[in-house]
């Protein structure tokens, strides 16, 4: 069954809510922006740590370019996003820049378990499981 | 007791802020559609600081990201 979710097309990007499900079973909502040029789907390092998926961040140090800087993975437990749940979800735990305003990054791993059709004109994205995902 | 504001509300009283939201509601998208500001400021450490609060928690940042990434950004930057 496919689900339906609302973005702000006049946003420069398309901003996903996507929260997380701790292991105490407390629900963490970040914003997350749809980025197909992430080939994995990246959590900031702050975020994780609020959540108790990571222990501890490290110290930044950012390099000159467009790469976020990924420096560990995590499993997460559970993760809601577009209407759909995910349940140990191996991600990237990166350091974000502050200025960015978001927690998450979500890649091409979720082309990869979703059938995903993006409608500008009407603002929604429509989403379905594939049956045989390429994970 | 404290005040259930709209996203609406809070963009426009705490700008260019992170913040973090309790007792929240969300629309059938998960958007935020109200909830209760329990931190806010500029600088995102001090919203996410530790011990985390122990309830469901938002975080949302009210300013214009400035994240470069995206395909645009990609080949604008390597001059594709």
């Amino acid at each position: 069954m496919p689900n339906t979710t609302t973005f702000d097309t006049n946003a420069p990007y398309i901003y996903l809510p996507i929260s997380v499900i701790s292991g105490n079973n407390t629900l963490y909502e970040f914003d997350a922006i749809f980025d197909t040029g992430a080939p994995r789907t990246e959590f900031s390092d702050t975020a994780l740590a609020y959540a108790g998926v990571i222990g501890a961040t490290k110290p930044s140090v950012l390099k000159d370019g467009l790469q976020t800087q990924k420096y560990a993975k995590a499993i997460l437990p559970q993760v809601h996003i577009c209407g759909h749940s995910i349940e140990n979800l191996e991600v990237f735990v990166s350091h974000f820049e502050k200025s960015w305003g978001i927690d998450a990054l979500v890649g091409l791993d979720f082309l990869r378990r979703f059938r995903t059709e993006i409608d500008y004109s009407r603002g929604i994205l429509v989403t379905e499981g594939l049956p045989l995902a390429v994970r | 007791m404290e005040e259930t504001l709209t996203w609406d509300e809070m963009r426009s009283i705490f700008l260019d802020e992170w913040l973090l939201i309790t007792d929240f509601e969300l629309d059938s998208s998960g958007h935020l559609i109200r909830g209760v500001v329990a931190r806010h400021s500029v600088d995102k450490d001090e919203v996410y600081r530790l011990p985390a609060l122990d309830k469901p928690s938002a975080f949302k940042f009210t300013g214009t990201s400035t994240f470069p990434g995206g395909w645009r950004a990609h080949a604008e930057h390597y001059h594709v």
